[in-house]
């Protein structure tokens, strides 16, 4: 146990602060997806809804729908939109998703892009 | 203490003409890629699966049921050494030849076939509730059809002959730990007897995948069990691969396993810590843990994602490593686990702990079909990494380096010969063979030496796949159907995925096993090896298995 103690008392290390400092990897990390609605019609919002794996997507008429509590961060939606509508869905680098409800993790996005 | 040296396999070629002479047929076309195929009648299942059970060098590696016709079709996969040995029997009626009299290893398949499909062995003994909820009605969702009789809970009376009691513990347990329910049966302090009830985070993964394309099916693959996502992410993609008759390519392969060699370091840096904390050295655990959090940090850098989701596809890879940072910052992040597990084996009281604790034998390994460190602790040097190599060497053979000093009790073999019957021809593992690191004791100690071997010797192969290249390329997968067996050695053992594809492309049935799966069945033996209940925490942290895995 005096092994441990003095290894302790030499690397000087206690504890570590949160957040000591911004983590050097967490802009390749996966994030939630970040959406332009000017850029999102219903057809896009559809095919984004359909390749969600993790029913995080859903719409109501001219809403789309998030829930970045059932995000997984897979990209894959981003993957979709760089193809149907550049530049709609960018990963969003957002971190820090905590809230006090789960009603404030789920978003409501509005489609303003093309003939609704 | 018994231990059995591995024993030579008996060549493919051999082990067909035997179950030929049994009645089976080799099945050529429409067969499983990726291994050999051959069809049982029903009257002949029991003799064969004896005559395999018995075998030298062949395990029961899955047993799983697929109703995608008219009858009920039964599949068991056998590790047969140098590849893989795929039986298919139709079941035509309600109850098929009792197996797991014959191959103790059946018998947890026995039971999630009879949750799923409603068939079952003629023995007529009581089947456990394995996957599926007690609430689980007409409109659960299944596999097959609904089975005629209701399984058994298998609980000990709370008083056994006045003498031992269930002292029942789970399924809510500390912070971050799995749901999982322990009946203990105890006589106060030794472990009488011990069973798993592991059915309360069901998840229906096989069930979703159904319909589903190979790459939507990946995404879920993998998260069967989040601790071995790249394992179980390869044999989906290989099983898919095989099943279309492609290859990735040698690049994308060689990434595909320098993902799985850094999450065997991570696992094992996490079971490192979990064996601090089940024997009470918060220190030990602490320095486990930041070895744990700095590994982590280097998935992130190299693949982009700390637990490397997302980095295996269908046909190849997303990405690849950034081969830069891995030479940066691997060599620290590994020397932190290798300094910390450096102390603590020099730490009596850490040590007396994990000695003759847990202990399984190599028969016992042999028989309930054990898998990965639990395995080659026993002296079992069976690792599906060395499967997918071609002819590397012909003898098991003891081989002494530098690394066997800091594993003093590990032994460091080359893994057996192999033909490669079924096995990809062009596996990273083959320019680069693996050396499996094997131990002798059987015990909790025996684990934790071969772990800390194997990190070793994934840090090795890690900067030669780099040096070989790992690139991010993928192969497009052809349309059509077929069916493939694909597998990976993960942190905990061979991990198993069999896929059927129909003629669009989508997927009629797929089987995943992880290697959780095999090794949950060793853990009650070697809970009762004369262990006390305080144990039982070094032992679950020394198999380092997860509930995910067995309630897919």
């Amino acid at each position: 146990m005096p092994m441990w103690f003095f290894r302790g008392l030499r690397r000087g290390v206690v504890t570590t602060r949160y957040p000591a400092r911004p983590d050097g990897s967490a802009a390749t990390l996966p994030t939630p997806p970040a959406f332009r609605p000017r850029l999102l019609t219903r057809q896009v919002a559809d095919r984004l809804i359909a390749v969600c794996p993790s029913a995080a997507l859903s719409r109501q008429d001219d809403v789309l729908i998030f829930d970045a509590g059932a995000c997984t961060g897979c990209g894959r939606c981003a993957q979709a939109a760089a193809e149907a509508a550049p530049g709609a869905v960018t990963p969003s680098g957002q971190f820090e998703l905590a809230a006090t409800t789960r009603e404030a993790l789920v978003k409501q996005i509005p489609i303003l892009g093309g003939e609704r | 203490m018994t231990t059995v040296e591995p024993r030579a396999a008996q060549p493919m070629e051999l082990i067909l003409r035997q179950l030929t002479g049994l009645g089976a047929q080799v099945v050529t076309g429409g067969a499983t890629r990726g291994a050999a195929t051959v069809h049982l009648p029903p009257e002949a299942l029991e003799a064969a699966t004896h005559a395999l059970a018995v075998t030298e060098g062949a395990r029961l590696a899955d047993m799983f049921a697929d109703n995608g016709g008219d009858v009920c079709t039964l599949r068991l996969v056998w590790a047969c050494g140098p590849g893989y040995l795929v039986t298919e029997t139709e079941i035509a009626a309600e109850e098929y030849p009792p197996l797991s009299d014959v191959a103790p290893a059946a018998f947890v398949e026995e039971c999630e076939i009879y949750e799923q499909f409603g068939i079952r062995p003629a023995s007529g003994k009581p089947l456990n509730r394995l996957m599926l909820p007690p609430h689980a009605g007409p409109d659960f969702p299944r596999l097959g059809h609904r089975p005629a009789r209701p399984l058994d809970e298998a609980h000990a009376p709370h008083i056994v002959g006045g003498q031992a009691f269930e002292f029942p513990f789970g399924p809510v347990r500390q912070v971050g730990v799995e749901s999982l329910y322990y009946g203990i049966v105890t006589s106060g302090e030794e472990v009488v007897d011990l069973y798993l009830l592991g059915w309360h985070k069901h998840r229906g993964v096989e069930w979703r995948l159904r319909g589903s394309t190979p790459d939507q099916a990946a995404f879920l693959a993998e998260r069967v069990e989040g601790l071995s996502a790249v394992a179980l992410g390869w044999a989906f993609a290989a099983a898919t691969e095989a099943a279309l008759g492609v290859a990735p390519p040698a690049g994308a392969a060689r990434t595909r396993a320098v993902a799985l060699e850094l999450e065997r370091l991570y696992n094992h840096a996490a079971a490192t810590a979990a064996l601090c904390q089940s024997t009470g050295l918060t220190v030990g655990q602490s320095a486990a843990e930041i070895a744990l959090e700095r590994l982590l940090r280097v998935n992130a850098v190299a693949f982009g994602h700390r637990y490397l989701f997302g980095v295996v596809t269908p046909g190849g890879v997303s990405r690849a490593p950034d081969a830069g940072a891995l030479r940066r910052d691997l060599p620290a992040a590994y020397g932190e686990l290798h300094r910390a597990a450096e102390a603590l084996l020099s730490t009596n009281s850490f040590v007396d702990r994990l000695e003759a604790t847990g202990i399984l034998t190599a028969e016992q390994g042999r028989r309930l079909g054990l898998v990965g460190p639990v395995a080659r602790a026993t002296g079992l040097a069976t690792d599906a990494r060395a499967t997918q190599a071609p002819v590397i060497n012909a003898r098991a053979s003891a081989v002494s380096n530098a690394r066997a000093t800091a594993v003093s009790n590990a032994r460091l073999s080359r893994p057996p010969a192999t033909d490669a019957r079924g096995g990809p021809a062009d596996s990273p593992y083959a320019e680069h063979p693996v050396t499996v690191v094997t131990a002798e004791t059987g015990d909790v100690l025996a684990r934790f030496q071969v772990m800390l071997g194997e990190a070793a010797e994934s840090v090795r192969l890690i900067g030669e796949f780099l040096d070989a290249g790992a690139t991010a390329d993928r192969v497009e997968l052809p349309s059509g159907g077929g069916a493939g067996l694909g597998w990976a050695e993960s942190a905990r053992g061979e991990a198993l995925a069999w896929v059927a594809l129909d003629e669009t492309g989508r997927i009629s049935r797929a089987r995943l096993r992880p290697g959780s799966v095999r090794n949950w069945r060793g853990f009650d033996d070697a809970c009762r090896s004369q262990n006390v209940f305080t144990d039982i925490p070094i032992i679950e942290a020394s198999f380092w298995l997860t509930a995910a895995g067995l309630a897919r």
